[in-house]
This record gives C-alpha cells, structure tokens and sequence, in this order.
C-alpha cells in the first residue's frame, strides 16, 4: 500500500484550523498548509475549513475559484467544513462574493429564534456514504445554511430542516464541525478518506 | 430530537497548569490541562472552558501554549478566556486552537471590542462573560475585573447590548450564587434568556445534579457550566449526562 494522501488545507487567516488538522491528520492524512490564494495545489486532496465568514472567504478564494472548480471537476477529493461547505453554493446572503458553484443556489439565515445555531444537535435521515450517523448528535456553530439540493445525504433540523452534509462525486462537505464532534465526527472524516483512495 | 442541552467543565489555569482555590486564595495545583480537558471529553463534556487566572503577562504567553497542546488532543470545543483586551489577543487566542474566546473586563470598558470580534472571526467565537450581582429584587449589576470591581452596568440591559452588538454567547455568573454550592440564580439566568436571542450558559452555584437540571428547564439555559462537582469528583460528567437524560433533558450522552 502507498503511503498516506496528502490534503492541503487552505486558510483565509483566521481562526482556528488547529483542530482541524489535527483531526485529518487523526484520519489517517498528511496535511500542508496554505494560503487560499495558493489554489488547489498539487496535494491529493483540497479542505476548505469552517472559520470567518463568507464574503470574506469567497473574496479570498476569488483568484483560484476557477482553478479549485477545474481541479474537482477533474476529481480533486474536496471537503467542505461549515462555511468551507456553504462555499460550494453560488453565493450567501451573508456577504458579496461568488462561492464554487458546485451546489445550485444561494446560502440563506437559519429561519429560528435564537441564533447562532451553537451545539449538539441531531443527525436526521443520514444515508451513503454518512449512514452510520443517523440519529447522533453533531457540533454545530452556524447562522446560515445551504438551500435544499439533491446532493444533500443528511439534515439537522433547528428552527428549520437543512442539509447538514453533501455528498457527491469526489466532494462531501459537512455544516457542522467533524474536528469537534468527538467520535461522531470521525465518520465525515473517514468517509473523505475513503474518497481519497478512490480517486487516487 | 433537537439541540441538547450543554454541560461545561470549567479549568481554571495559571501559569500553564490547573489550579484550584477558594475564592482565588491559596491556589493549589491539581492537574495538567490537557489531561484534565481531554478526560472530561471522554467523560461526555459538551465544551471545555479554559479561564486563564494568570496575574502576569509571562503567565498568560504560558498559557497559549497550553491552549495549542490541548487543541492538538481535543476534539469537543475549547473557549479560552481571562486576559482578553484586544481583538490581536483574540486572534492570538484562536490561532493558538481555542474555537472561542470569552471576554468581560475589557468588553465592558471598549464596547466595541464585541463587534470588532464578531466582524472579523464571525460572532459565533465571541463569548462575552457576565459577572452578576443582585442588588434588589430583580435587579442585578454587572462586576468587571474578576469580580472586584462594581459598574453601574444593569445586568439585563447589558446583556441585550452585547447581543445587539454581536456577541455569540453569554456566559453568565451570579456572583452571589458562586462558589456556594446552593444552585444557580434561576431568576436572574430566567431573566437573561428571555431578554436575548443568543445562547446563554449558566454558570455560578451548582452544588448537585438537580441545579444543573433546573438551569436547564427552569430557567432553560442552553448550557450549564460547572467546575467544583466536577474536580472534587462529586459527580463524573457522564453521571451528570445519565441524570438528566433520566429527567428528560435532552443531552448529548455518545461520546
């Protein structure tokens, strides 16, 4: 067997992607590093991490968004975390900018009472490559979501029923944080790993 | 189902280790805090808060140190607060691994610290810590700097200010509940989550398993934050869990 993938993480320059790394590392995965107006990269794999907000993240990606939208329709193992998954859309109403695209629609406000949407909620109609999820309780930290799309594979339900993880082709992405949800989040990042030797 | 509600072991740190005292005197060593942090995430802790008591500036670099080294292990959120003044502390406090930071003294002396946070790392990571005193019926006032000095800050309005102004959370202690081992104030913490739209954690009071239920449905806090119980081994957290669970709370109880 070959030696480990490597991912690059791409970071906007704030936050914490610490955990994150950690977490992939954890997975099984070589991670590096790099500014997101660095692009794709040569890894086996891209990250997009779940810290800052949108406009900013998409102004920031705004120079490689052609290139990261080539690269995964060649088959680059993508992930989204949180806002890195909201980036797959067309756009948000939280801030200018144009996402990847990959998802058809616009990021819009969670429709509740008290927002962030902040905590363990639960992991409803999970199913491939997610399914061992179903029923568990995930970390979520998140005002806004992705629009209904046919590429959702599991919802969470707070004030309103959203998709808490994408799966299609060779991208997934998860609105809550695998890196902090203990073991449960452990099945997002084996499900990304799986993907890597898939389309290695 | 829906959203559980959150236990939070709170660590107090100094110079980069566990400490523990009563009423901030006598500090005595009681652990490293990595191992204490990722025991209570095995135990089935919702988040774990760091509160950095350091007096000195050397003190507090220690502790970004140790907020990097239990990032590494810890895979439930970390809020890391004491010593926050500036929105670079803020960043230096996340970059270390830190998901939030929590902050009182210096959001109550430059309001604006709240939103400037909030901008630029989005107000989900901004936990602005309220210490609350009663001082008539109803009525409570705000406490900066550790709990030594009074403002003239009304705890209810401040709170609904800091919501307004971006905070993602507030944190709020009675101080007259503290350390007392009697149960969190129920009215006061009934106030605040009434009064605003952002989670608010309990915290303050709780000496057994029945507070923390009644912070939760009574006064249907989001979280409820604990430290003696915890560290004296009163309770463990996956006891505290199955308890509530038992009462119909609903929590998280895989780990």
């Amino acid at each position: 067997m070959s030696e480990r993938p490597t991912v690059r993480l791409l970071d906007y320059g704030v936050g914490n992607i610490h955990s994150l790394t950690k977490a992939l590392q954890r997975a099984g995965l070589d991670v590096e590093l790099a500014p997101a107006t660095d692009g794709a990269g040569e890894a086996d794999g891209l990250v997009l991490p779940g810290v800052g907000a949108f406009g900013p993240a998409a102004q920031a990606l705004a120079p490689v968004r052609d290139e990261i939208r080539d690269a995964v329709a060649d088959g680059l193992p993508l992930l989204g975390v949180c806002l890195g998954m909201q980036l797959f859309a067309e756009g948000s109403v939280e801030g200018e900018g144009r996402g990847l695209g990959l998802v058809d629609g616009k990021v819009g406000p969670l429709d509740a009472d008290r927002l962030p949407h902040i905590g363990w909620n639960t992991i409803e109609h999970a199913r491939d490559p997610v399914e061992a999820l179903d029923d568990r309780h995930v970390y979520y930290v998140h005002s806004y979501a992705l629009p209904d799309n046919p590429h959702t594979v599991a919802e969470t339900t707070y004030g309103q029923t959203f998709p808490a993880i994408v799966a299609f082709d060779n991208v997934i992405g998860a609105q809550f944080h695998p890196e902090k949800s203990s073991q449960a989040g452990r099945v997002v990042l084996d499900a990304y790993a799986n993907l890597l030797e898939a389309y290695r | 189902m829906s959203l559980a509600k959150r236990i939070i072991p709170c660590l107090d740190v100094d110079d980069g280790r566990v400490v523990k005292g009563v009423n901030f005197q006598d500090l005595r060593d009681v652990g490293d805090p990595a191992d204490l942090a990722t025991r209570y995430m095995r135990e089935g802790a919702d988040e774990v808060v760091f509160l950095d008591v350091s007096a000195s500036k050397e003190d507090r670099s220690t502790t970004l140190d140790v907020v990097q080294t239990t990032a590494e292990q810890l895979f439930v959120p970390l809020t890391v607060g004491g010593g926050i003044r500036t929105v670079e502390d803020i960043h230096d406090t996340l970059r270390a691994g830190a998901d939030k930071v929590s902050m009182n003294t210096a959001a109550v002396q430059r309001p604006e610290l709240v939103t400037e946070g909030a901008d630029r790392f989005g107000r989900q990571c901004i936990v602005v810590s309220v210490d609350a005193k009663r001082v008539g019926d109803g009525e409570w006032r705000c406490y900066t700097h550790g709990g030594s000095q009074a403002t003239d800050l009304d705890a209810i309005e401040w709170c609904q200010e800091l919501a307004d102004r971006g905070a993602g959370e507030i944190l709020l202690t009675s101080m007259d509940a503290d350390g007392t081992l009697d149960g969190y104030d129920l009215k006061l913490t009934r106030r605040v989550v009434d009064a605003v739209d952002i989670p608010v954690i309990a915290s303050g009071g709780a000496g057994t398993l029945d507070h923390l239920e009644e912070a939760l449905v009574e006064a249907d806090a989001s979280a409820a934050l604990a430290a003696s119980i915890f560290h004296d081994g009163t309770y463990s957290v996956e006891e505290t869990k199955r308890f509530l669970a038992d009462q119909g709370v609903d929590v998280r109880q895989d780990t």
